[in-house]
């Protein structure tokens, strides 16, 4: 019995290779059983980058389109709409857009009218509110109405908590949302078409 | 131990006493064709020739970049009507019109060269000696005849390429039955030719069969590549275990 | 029982060690593992032949794992189920690794069952007192054959749709009922979406539930009186000086890591298998099974995986000129009863009674060969539930036993190993009459154990163990 009380250290130093290549042999295989719950190439086939034909959309129009399963909205603002967009400024909790939701803000967007220089007036966002994922509802009128600001220049409404945002999609003070719309990575491939996932960086 | 030992060589005979009796074709063996060069032709003659009739539906055209091509090559050289790169290889001919029309729906290809190995030979195999065995028929509907599946309802999509040929069948008497004649299979004759040579024609079909063996499964390579470390591995495992092993049981009288 | 004792250990014991003494006192965590297995003393003398249970747990674990992994994937309908096979090879990252662990193990399953039901055969695991883990045992192996049954169908291809179309109508040889019986295990005419989603049900969820109950049951069985050995001696019958067998070991870790170096040897074999050789010639991942099901064609050759084959062999050996071999046999069976059984009267009488209805039965205007073949079928299987009655040596082990009874054993295996190729091979007239052969070699083995297991000269068994040191 007093062998068994000294430190047997050919033994030891095996029970620890041991124990490590088995570690290995464990953890190489619970790694290849996780990694399927990644997506498949079925859901980034899903996600790719969608094309938009934006000649059908006048001025004061919204198209709707689905990237990854959630609505785009691509709104062609008039001169009003952009006009009114300063006067928002002390209104709405993140103006320069300096906090994002779930998709970083592309470079080209962080500018007053969050839209590619290009083409100021459209506006390219993902309509999923950013309090509990609703999609609001449009709002173009100005004036009072009801769930609305009086000096309400028009924008979005979100029936699920009454969150409210802007034309540019900038969330307003004191509102449930706590940022801004997202805008996607989106470029032109020419005056009327444009590609929402993917932009100079490549693909989203 | 005499047991262990019986069970053993029982075992080990066994492999020889498995083989099939079915595949009345000789098949012949399909070349080996695993460089890229040849998986990419196959691509295209898959695509142009098979995908008109053929679904391939668990194929993803953008898997192609496994073969070295990039999206654009792929969107611009192998997709035709309208379909994008991130589709599934689907045919707009519906298995009703296909009934009609040829008396029986063509088969989704996506894992034939999977299905169709057996005793006789690999799928690859199969796919090699069906496709190079067709032969003019004038009693079939669509005029052509087959060697590997006999009154196939497939005509052959590859003529122009090998040609038109006949068989020659000679009679001669049943080795298994007295009195009575057989008829069999004494080769082609080419009425007129392809665009191709013989040699020419059987390498565009072995690119094309070695084409569809890799679509069947795509990772074959890579799971023989990990194969080869994970055993490695695992013996070292086994290795260590076993002195492991060994440093306990000396302690036991 | 009694009050609450809190263990309390001095202020500067390890945290760790705390911790386990607060569980301890409130759930018998020390004390499972060491009733279970730390501390569960086990003969010393277990050779390779007692690897196959541990080993059969493991793969327990892995298929219930992968199939996890799997059904995260898979689709239990019949228009999505054969396109979410290609979609988990192709598409879902690692899903084929998955895939392909899971159909390996499924045949490693019943290689490693096959295995350690042969220990039990040749060392009599299953005599007094441990008939109830062999009986639980064998409930393992049904539940085993109907889970690789309903699973088998899930990827719904040629091979899956139509081996199940024909094991369901299996069922329609019963009498009165068999049609209706089938109708409503498929829930359709045929084999069709509603079958598929029940097949899944069982198979993912309702069998494994009941194969966790039943090894755990077996277990339980197992250590109640305590583990055989290669000698078939009762190591609890020489005690040392520690209360413990003088021939047994604490399973930790002495079989803690002699099992770890079985399950490394096995996992060798088990990924060289699934990294090089996942398909087995046909035998393990089925050619057809790659063509999706089709109800209106039936593939030229159907035959059922590997591991149902020697008992398939039994049903299609059941010919109507078989059924005339078959009741001669059970009539000289019964003479055999009357005159060299010591069964009482009565019970020779019941014998009788029975096998004069069975004779009834057999004739051909009675009931047809399918039937029959059917119940052979099934009696090949439930006959081995049978062992621990019928198997009366006054040894447990093969080790002790005359020399001529190895030679018996051997004409078994061989037996059942040819009806099992047999069962993959189209039937010709030889290969009928081999099966026909095996068949009755299969159940005298069985049928005349109580004669045959007590003749010979027997070999002293020794009271201690037979053990080389390592």
């Amino acid at each position: 019995m007093s062998d068994e009380k000294q430190v047997d250290t050919g033994r030891r130093g095996l029970l620890v290779a041991t124990c490590a290549a088995g570690g290995v042999v464990g953890i190489s295989t619970a790694g290849a059983l996780v990694s399927t719950l990644q997506p498949s190439e079925r859901a980034k086939a899903a996600g790719a980058p969608v094309e938009v034909d934006i000649s059908d959309v006048k001025p004061g129009e919204m198209k709707v389109v689905e990237w990854r399963g959630k609505p785009v909205w691509i709104l062609r603002r008039t001169p009003e709409m952009m006009a009114s967009l300063p006067k928002n400024d002390s209104l709405v909790a993140d103006p320069q857009s300096d906090k994002s939701f779930q998709i970083d803000m592309p470079e080209y967007a962080k500018n007053e009218y969050r839209a590619r220089p290009e083409h100021k007036e459209v506006l390219v966002t993902v309509g999923i509110c950013s309090h509990l994922g609703c999609s609001p509802s449009s709002r173009f009128t100005e004036g009072p109405q009801p769930n609305l600001p009086d000096d309400w220049h028009g924008g979005f409404l979100c029936p699920c908590h009454g969150s409210t945002f802007d034309l540019a999609g900038r969330v307003f003070k004191n509102k449930p949302a706590p940022a801004n719309l997202d805008v996607p990575p989106y470029m032109y491939l020419s005056d009327n078409k444009m590609i929402i996932g993917k932009d100079e960086k490549g693909e989203a | 131990m005499i047991f262990s030992k019986k069970l053993l060589a029982i075992l080990a005979l066994l492999p020889g006493f498995v083989f099939a009796n079915e595949g009345t074709v000789q098949l012949d063996r399909a070349p080996e064709r695993s460089d890229i060069a040849s998986l990419q032709n196959g691509a295209k003659l898959f695509v142009n020739h098979c995908l008109n009739c053929h679904s391939a539906s668990s194929m993803r055209y953008n898997r192609l970049r496994d073969l070295g091509l990039t999206e654009d090559q792929i969107k611009n050289n192998l997709l035709f009507s309208g379909e994008k790169v991130g589709d599934m290889m689907t045919v707009a001919l519906r298995p009703a019109d296909a009934k009609s029309w040829f008396g029986a729906v063509p088969p989704d290809l996506t894992v034939i060269a999977r299905a169709k190995s057996s005793g006789a030979g690999s799928g690859a195999d199969y796919l090699y000696t069906y496709l190079r065995t067709f032969y003019k028929d004038d009693a079939r509907p669509t005029g052509w005849n087959n060697l590997v599946v006999p009154n196939v309802a497939m005509p052959h999509v590859l003529w122009d390429l090998q040609g038109v040929r006949t068989i020659k069948m000679v009679e001669e008497a049943d080795p298994h039955e007295k009195g009575k004649t057989m008829h069999r299979f004494d080769g082609f004759e080419q009425v007129t030719p392809g665009t191709m040579t013989p040699q020419q024609f059987d390498e565009q079909v072995a690119d094309l069969v070695a084409y569809m063996s890799w679509m069947a499964e795509p990772t074959r390579d890579l799971r023989k590549r990990l194969g080869a470390i994970v055993l490695l591995f695992l013996a070292l495992f086994a290795f260590l275990a076993w002195r492991l092993n060994e440093s306990y049981w000396k302690d036991v009288k | 029982m009694g009050a609450f004792k809190e263990t309390k250990l001095p202020t500067d014991a390890p945290a760790a060690d705390k911790a386990l003494a607060w569980v301890d006192d409130r759930f018998p965590l020390t004390k499972l593992w060491n009733d279970q297995w730390g501390k569960y003393y086990a003969p010393k003398n277990f050779n390779i032949w007692y690897l196959f249970g541990s080993l059969a747990m493991l793969v327990l674990v892995l298929q219930i794992v992968t199939g996890i992994f799997l059904t995260m994937h898979y689709k239990p309908d019949a228009t999505l189920a054969f396109g979410s096979v290609e979609y988990i090879m192709k598409e879902v990252p690692w899903g084929w690794l998955v895939r392909y662990m899971h159909s390996t193990g499924a045949s490693a399953f019943f290689i490693v069952v096959y295995l350690h039901m042969t220990r039990g055969l040749i060392y009599g695991s299953y005599r007094k007192p441990r008939e109830l883990i062999w009986l639980f045992g064998f409930a393992i192996f049904l539940c085993l054959m109907a889970e690789a049954f309903f699973g088998y169908l899930l990827p719904w291809g040629q091979m899956s749709y139509w081996g199940a179309q024909v094991i369901v109508n299996l069922f329609g040889a019963i009498p009165v009922i068999g049609n209706d019986l089938s109708l409503w295990i498929r829930g359709d005419y045929v084999v069709s979406d509603a079958t598929l989603n029940r097949f899944f049900a069982f198979h993912v969820i309702a069998i494994p539930l009941v194969l966790l109950g039943l090894v755990a049951a077996h277990l339980i069985a197992l250590h109640e009186v305590g583990s055989s050995n290669p000698d078939g001696i009762e190591v609890k019958d020489n005690l040392g000086p520690d209360g413990h067998g003088i021939d047994a070991i604490p399973s930790h870790p002495y079989y803690t890591t002699k099992d770890l170096f079985g399950v490394s040897v096995f996992l060798l074999i088990y990924s060289a298998i699934v990294f090089f050789a996942p398909e087995m010639g046909g035998y393990f991942l089925e050619y057809n099974n790659f063509l999706p099901a089709d109800s209106l064609k039936t593939p030229s050759h159907i035959a059922p995986t590997w591991y149902f084959t020697p008992f398939y062999s039994v049903l299609r050996a059941t010919t109507s000129d078989f059924m005339w071999v078959v009741m001669a046999g059970l009539a000289a069976y019964v003479v055999f009863i009357w005159l060299r059984s010591r069964l009482s009267q009565k019970t020779k009488i019941a014998i009788t009674v029975l096998a004069v209805v069975l004779e009834i039965g057999m004739l051909p205007q009675v009931l047809d060969a399918k039937f029959w073949g059917v119940v052979l079928f099934g009696s090949a299987v439930v006959i081995l539930a049978l062992l621990p009655w019928i198997d009366h040596s006054p040894v447990r082990s093969i080790r002790y036993r005359p020399g001529w009874h190895k030679a018996v054993y051997g004409v078994f295996f061989v037996a059942f190993l040819v009806l099992g190729y047999l069962g993959t091979q189209l039937p010709t007239a030889a290969f009928t009459l081999l099966a026909q052969a095996c068949t009755l070699l299969y159940f005298s083995f069985f049928l005349l154990m109580p004669w045959w297991s007590t003749w010979g000269r027997f070999k002293p068994v020794p009271d201690r163990v037979t053990f080389t040191p390592h």
